[in-house]
């Protein structure tokens, strides 16, 4: 099941959000190796957070994010303890990835 | 030319009737595809933002000096400037775009990422402000195993 883990905590107002998206990452040079054909290469291209509905991280990425990419990142003014996190990842072949997580 | 119109794609409406419900704003790699086949750090910036003309504060970076292994090489980065978007490039991999952030009002733009490394190279992050400025930061480093399997 592909999908994201998300971990979220409420401290001082600021929610601190962990993220792993369980994704391999291949690069063109990495397909073409074990494929022979760079158009094999598959990575996340689009990562989108959203709280209550409204949009707290939105990042475009390539190739060179680690395998199974970590992101950490923060947001504040929105969200309490309970309230749900939600991340969307969208890769090079238009495969989405899902996941959520409760602030605690 | 094409940068005015950029910007106002990104305030107006267009921009959200051109890319899919689930992604808002906007998607840098249709937008701007440009920057991901840029093969420098330089025509990256510069396919990105139209100046090279960085100004080297107001950005935090921290990576570490040796990276024992290249394939995920933890990159810690922050900027208390009004910033429109913070791009992290480098140069040891084939191409040099890695990542592009559009912050929003939420954002406390401080960010923890992992990256692949073939060589030893510098990381440069570039946050654009609304002043128009690009405030810069650069680290380079040096990286025991190469992460992109060449």
């Amino acid at each position: 099941m592909a999908g994201i883990k998300v971990k979220a905590k409420l401290k001082n107002g600021v929610v601190n959000v962990k993220s792993m998206i369980k994704h391999a990452m291949m690069t063109y040079n990495m397909a073409e190796k074990k494929t022979g054909d760079r158009e094999n290469a598959n990575f996340i291209t689009h990562v989108t957070a959203t709280v209550n509905g409204e949009t707290v991280l939105d990042m475009s990425t390539s190739q060179f994010l680690s395998k199974n990419p970590i992101f950490k990142f923060q947001f504040k003014g929105i969200g309490a303890k309970g309230d749900k996190v939600e991340m969307v990842a969208v890769d090079r072949k238009g495969k989405t990835y899902k996941g959520k997580g409760k602030i605690k | 030319m094409e940068r005015r119109q950029f910007l106002s794609m990104t305030l107006g409406a267009v921009a959200l009737a051109a890319v899919p419900a689930s992604v808002r704003a906007e998607d840098f790699r249709k937008s701007k595809p440009t920057v991901w086949k840029a093969k420098t750090v330089d025509d990256a910036i510069k396919a990105m933002y139209g100046s090279t003309a960085l100004t080297m504060e107001g950005v935090k970076l921290k990576a570490p000096d040796v990276a024992s292994n290249g394939g995920a090489i933890p990159v810690d980065f922050s900027t208390d400037k009004d910033v429109k978007t913070i791009a992290v490039f480098q140069d040891a991999n084939p191409e040099a775009a890695v990542l592009v952030v559009e912050p929003n009002k939420y954002s406390v733009n401080k960010y923890s990422i992992k990256i692949k490394m073939a060589k030893s190279g510098t990381i440069t992050i570039v946050a654009e402000g609304k002043d128009g400025k690009l405030y810069a930061a650069k680290k380079t480093l040096d990286v025991a195993l190469g992460g992109c399997e060449g």
